[in-house]
């Protein structure tokens, strides 16, 4: 699995469909995006890092770089997308971070 | 020559940036987009001021349209920042949106010796803002890919450290 992170509007899409030539319905069946979003809904992280983990590119959004919500139930959306993606990344075979539509690869090496 | 630089507010990014441009011989421009609003903006740009003090930065403000100034050719530009300069061509009744953001920045890239550009990193902070935010993050995000991808070097500082995601430092 190819786990791809970044901030928010950092063109990990376009990254990734660049880097491995993909057309959008190609991208659309291939890979599964803002799964910051499913944290929160998650009792078990672990179990969705598993299911998500079986996909072969996962895509995250970095949601924890500002304040701490006062919300608590933002809060705790939050810390569960930070969680998740650190489960993400522990299993998967390559991590990339796009920032400014540049990629930089945490770990692993992209298969092309 | 261009240089794009990004990070979180208080990375240490602009004396970063100063530094960057202090390796560069020839003579330096500060060009600076923040208007100065109100004392939290007059304060900002006194610390900024106070920074570049004895470096040999001539300081030029500039709020909108840098494709209208007319800068010394052949200068190291020094812009700061990309995020103000958004925000006013967008927000101002003169400004005239991200289109002149780019068109401005071409400009200056085509007139100087060394460009550098500093940027802000705002979209690490989740995307529960109102459409209008929405909408300022949108242009700056493109605007941040667009010259990503036309510049030379890009580094995104962390703890006022430079991590090179394209390119490297100036020699």
């Amino acid at each position: 699995m190819i786990f791809i992170t970044g901030p928010l509007l950092a063109g990990k899409q376009s990254y990734i469909c660049g880097a491995l030539g993909l057309s959008l319905d190609e991208f659309a069946r291939r890979a599964v995006w803002d799964v910051q979003d499913l944290a929160a809904r998650e009792p078990d992280l672990p179990a969705l890092a598993d299911a998500l983990s079986r996909r072969e590119i996962v895509i995250a959004t970095e949601v924890g770089g500002g304040v701490v919500p006062t919300d608590p139930e933002e809060r705790a959306a939050r810390e569960a997308a930070g969680r998740l993606s650190c489960l993400l990344a522990e299993r998967a075979d390559t991590v990339v971070r796009v920032c400014c539509g540049l990629p930089q690869v945490l770990k692993g090496r992209l298969p092309c | 020559m261009f240089t794009l630089i990004t990070g979180g507010s208080a990375s240490g990014k602009s004396e970063y940036a100063e530094s960057h441009v202090l390796r560069l011989p020839g003579r330096r421009i500060y060009l600076a987009t923040m208007r100065p609003w109100d004392q939290e903006c007059r304060g900002r740009i006194a610390r900024h001021r106070l920074l570049r003090r004895g470096k040999g930065f001539e300081t030029v403000e500039r709020y909108t349209d840098l494709a209208g100034l007319e800068l010394p050719a052949g200068a190291n530009v020094l812009l700061e920042c990309l995020g103000n300069l958004t925000a006013n061509e967008l927000y101002d009744p003169e400004g005239g949106g991200g289109e002149a953001v780019l068109r401005g920045i071409a400009a200056l890239a085509a007139r100087s010796l060394h460009l550098t550009v500093v940027t802000n990193d705002v979209f690490s902070g989740g995307a529960s803002y109102d459409a209008d935010t929405l909408r300022y993050l949108r242009v700056l995000a493109e605007i941040n890919r667009a010259l990503a991808a036309q510049a030379d070097a890009v580094a995104e500082i962390v703890c006022g450290l430079p991590n090179y995601l394209k390119g490297g430092p100036v020699p």
